[in-house]
């Protein structure tokens, strides 16, 4: 008598199984992935389009990382490397330098569609708050990245950036000696810059987007804001 | 066991969340102070030597010498200081003296520390439009004092040294009143009680001694 050779969907089916008793996985992505959402239009794509920009701000940002030198002497000359020299390394720059506009830009069209549904209104305020750390870290990660490019546009650029803190009331110069990691521009400020843009706060961002994404999917996608039909709101 | 009202569960969480502070306070505690110890720091202005003094005397009409100093012997790429000398054809070496025969200038802009340029009208901020007239002071654009000075001493007979960097403002008869530094885009001398005003804007810690008075 033959062995019972199992065809291909019993092959899937059984290997899904197999994953799903142990990890329970597929259970999850099924609950991630197969919602049911109210009709949407090309407004809703803006979240998602930004988490591939941050996907893809993260691979190339990796990728910059390995080549880069942040320190007084050898950033320029390695940004210079990394364009000029390495495989494709003009594009991979390239993606990472659009991205980060492309980034903000997304940013704000994904605020101003949250802002003009209301979606940020009751159950989804959280929601919105996690968006607004995003979005200030956001902010952090253009001005901590615009200094390692290192050539003078970079170098007055935070200069004025850092000053523009500085001219804070009580707390401007601490501000500004924390932002340099000392009373003057110097080696630490470079690669404080650095360990900002490229540890800590993409790692926050990381950890937002993972409460922001829970929140989505627990609470839902905002439906078109619609005002009530006279005959609804007489309870008919 | 004595009945003291504690349950097994209630000290096990207890210890728990006890343990867990502490264990976050070994991180956090050290971290923390790691990351803000920089803001203690004080900048110290290290003297320096500008050039011979004869490299600044030929000018003629407003035309400032352009000096490049290192502000941070260790760091010596990343703060380039420029200082801009102006001979004013008088003799007094002593800086504070209303004939001396220097004013040194830094072009830090008041605005947010862009650096100024020398024209034959004073100097020209590129980065937001500032500008000022040859004694330092704000003609136009968004600086908020004049352009900050360097005390500066003439040693071995011929060779300039900066020594001293102040931030500057000027009373109603135009003399020139020193303070000790602040940001760029501070004021110098705002309105009000002068203890609410240091609370406001306070100095950047330079070690400083006493401030001079211009004669």
């Amino acid at each position: 008598m033959p062995i019972p050779v199992p065809d291909g969907k019993q092959l899937v089916l059984q290997t899904e199984d197999w994953v799903e008793y142990r990890t329970g996985f597929p259970t999850l992505v099924r609950k991630f992935l197969f919602r049911k959402v109210p009709p949407t239009g090309w407004f809703h794509t803006l979240g998602s389009s930004l988490l591939t920009v941050f996907i893809i701000q993260a691979v190339t940002g990796s990728l910059l990382a390995m080549s880069y030198n942040p320190s007084p002497n050898g950033a320029y000359e390695s940004i210079r490397y990394i364009t000029d020299q390495e495989t494709l390394g003009w594009l991979i720059r390239g993606m990472h330098k659009w991205g980060a506009s492309m980034m903000v830009i997304l940013l704000f069209l994904h605020m101003g569609r949250v802002f003009f549904y209301g979606a940020y209104k009751y159950p989804r305020e959280m929601t919105w708050l996690t968006g607004s750390l995003i979005f200030i870290l956001t902010m952090a990660m253009g001005l901590t990245g615009y200094l390692l490019v290192w050539d003078e546009r970079a170098y007055w650029a935070s200069v004025v950036a850092v000053n523009i803190n500085g001219t804070a009331p009580v707390l401007g110069p601490f501000i500004s000696k924390f932002l340099l990691g000392g009373p003057v521009f110097g080696a630490q400020t470079i690669s404080r810059f650095y360990a900002l843009h490229m540890l800590m706060i993409p790692g926050l961002i990381g950890a937002l987007i993972f409460v922001h994404l829970w929140l989505v999917v627990k609470l839902g996608v905002t439906p078109w804001p619609s005002r009530p039909v006279p005959d609804e709101a007489a309870g008919d | 066991m004595a009945d003291d009202g504690t349950t097994r569960g209630q000290f096990l969480s207890l210890s728990t969340v006890g343990i867990g502070a502490a264990i976050g306070g070994v991180i956090g505690v050290p971290a923390t102070a790691y990351i803000l110890a920089p803001v203690t720091n004080e900048a110290q202005f290290q003297p320096v030597f500008l050039g011979k003094v004869d490299q600044f005397t030929s000018e003629q009409g407003f035309d400032p010498t352009a000096a490049t100093y290192v502000e941070d012997p260790d760091n010596p790429a990343t703060s380039p200081g420029l200082a801009w000398v102006h001979s004013t054809g008088k003799s007094n070496p002593d800086w504070t003296a209303a004939d001396a025969m220097f004013v040194v200038f830094s072009n830090r802009c008041m605005h947010l520390g862009c650096p100024v340029q020398a024209t034959s009208q004073g100097f020209q901020c590129p980065c937001h439009g500032g500008a000022y007239n040859t004694v330092g002071q704000r003609i136009a654009g968004p600086p908020i004092r004049p352009l900050d000075r360097f005390q500066w001493v003439i040693k071995n007979s011929d060779e300039l040294w900066i020594t001293q960097r102040w931030s500057v403002d000027f009373n109603g008869d135009g003399k020139v009143l020193y303070f000790p530094v602040k940001m760029p885009g501070q004021p110098v001398a705002p309105p009000g009680p002068s203890i609410v005003a240091d609370v406001l804007y306070p100095n950047v810690t330079y070690d400083h001694g006493a401030v001079p008075q211009a004669k």
